[in-house]
């Protein structure tokens, strides 16, 4: 039997996988769709509104910031900065989470 | 179609604010780049196109983060809805109000040509004339639109009596000065009684109005107020735009009589031109450079 990924799953935390990608550098979209694409074996079939709508929901809860780049060549890009109040909403999300994945494993274990 | 085109199309429905410009911006060099990426491994154009349109996914939930709602949704609220505020008994109402005003128009001016004296009209206009007027400010105030709420009965009937009054009043003011014979002064005193009582109550009740506009329509004029400060910067420097404006045109207009009466109009539409002009460089002067 051939496992198969849970896009439904990865979906949902989509907003602390942006802030992941975001923790070390500043990116641009492309290059996180890509990162994430790259990571998952090209397995997960994100659309690129889902990252665009984390984008522009945590931008407009504070949590990260967006610049235009001074690229010299070829078209511009967008950057996108993580903020103090997006690194700690990171941590929270990686706690819960870790929380979380202990009782689901609980809960899936057979009884 | 290129990318531009495309993403135009998608956002067609969308207000263009300057946040949803900057967004398509972005989204265009998404793709741009993306597609350059799957034609350098070995995808061709039309194919890398499609597959990168394709990825994108619905991407009107993302516009609808970033502009305000499609044109088409505030349209319908403002306009579309307003069959469902009329009720049939309220619809009943207004064309009653309607009748009766119709026919006591036709009925005062009946008796205004079979009788000589003013005050049958006047009679016939005081009871059919100011109750259906009546009834259509009560059938107003209480009734709540796309834009605002309704005002409470109660409060309407204040506003009734308020009218009825001062109605009331002007009519006893002209019998009193036709009819008795009695002369303006006599006439004047009846103002006392009627008119200035519910002259001071109606104004009592307009400056104690609460604001009755309907939320989404607050916000509508919060969001023009916003931008019209992006515009202009801050609040003074729109102020002063606003004064510069109403003195340019207080002296074009007095140009303009003046010229009228010295030289004719031939010349004096001159003055009109200028003050456009003026505002157009007031305009320029106090908006922000983008």
């Amino acid at each position: 039997m051939e496992p198969i990924l849970s896009s439904d799953l990865l979906r949902g935390h989509t907003d602390t996988i942006v802030l992941a990608m975001l923790m070390n550098a500043d990116r641009y979209v492309l290059e996180i769709y890509n990162r994430i694409l790259a990571r998952t074996g090209e397995q997960y079939e994100l659309k690129v509104e889902t990252l665009y709508s984390s984008c522009k929901r945590l931008e407009k809860g504070g949590y990260i910031t967006s610049y235009w780049g001074d690229e010299t060549q070829g078209a511009r890009r967008k950057y996108y900065h993580i903020t103090n109040k997006g690194r700690e909403l990171y941590r929270q999300n990686m706690l819960n989470w870790e929380f979380t994945l202990k009782i689901l494993n609980e809960l899936l274990r057979e009884d | 179609m290129d990318t531009r085109e495309y993403i135009d199309s998608l956002f067609s429905d969308y207000q263009e604010t300057a946040a949803l410009v900057d967004f398509k911006e972005e989204l265009k060099s998404f793709l741009d780049e993306r597609i350059k990426a799957l034609v350098k491994s070995g995808m061709d154009e039309k194919k890398a196109f499609a597959k990168a349109t394709n990825e994108l996914g619905d991407m009107t939930a993302v516009a609808d983060e970033i502009s305000r709602r499609k044109k088409q949704e505030i349209l319908a609220e403002m306009y579309l809805k307003t069959g469902h505020y009329l009720p049939t008994w309220r619809i009943a109402l207004y064309i009653l109000c309607g009748a009766v005003l119709g026919f006591g128009i036709i009925a005062t001016v009946l008796s205004g040509f079979f009788s000589n004296d003013i005050t049958k009209p006047l009679g016939t206009l005081l009871v059919f004339g100011i109750v259906p007027v009546l009834g259509f400010l009560f059938l107003g105030l209480t009734q709540e639109t796309a834009m605002y709420e309704a005002m409470s009965w109660k409060r309407a009937l204040l506003y009734v009596i308020a009218a009825g009054v001062f109605l009331f009043g002007v009519f006893m003011f002209i019998i009193t000065y036709f009819k008795a014979n009695a002369g303006l002064p006599y006439a004047i005193a009846t103002l006392i009684p009627f008119v200035l009582p519910s002259l001071a109550f109606g104004a009592f009740l307009i400056l104690t109005e609460k604001d009755r506009r309907k939320p989404w329509v607050i916000k509508q004029h919060e969001e023009r107020r916003k931008r019209s400060h992006e515009r202009f910067g801050d609040p003074a420097q729109e102020k002063r735009f606003s004064l510069f404006s109403g003195a340019l045109w207080i002296a074009a207009i007095a140009a303009f009589v003046l010229l009228t009466i010295l030289f004719g109009l031939k010349f004096s539409w001159l003055a009109i031109v200028a003050a456009l002009v003026g505002q157009l460089l007031i305009q320029a002067m106090f908006t922000k450079a983008k």
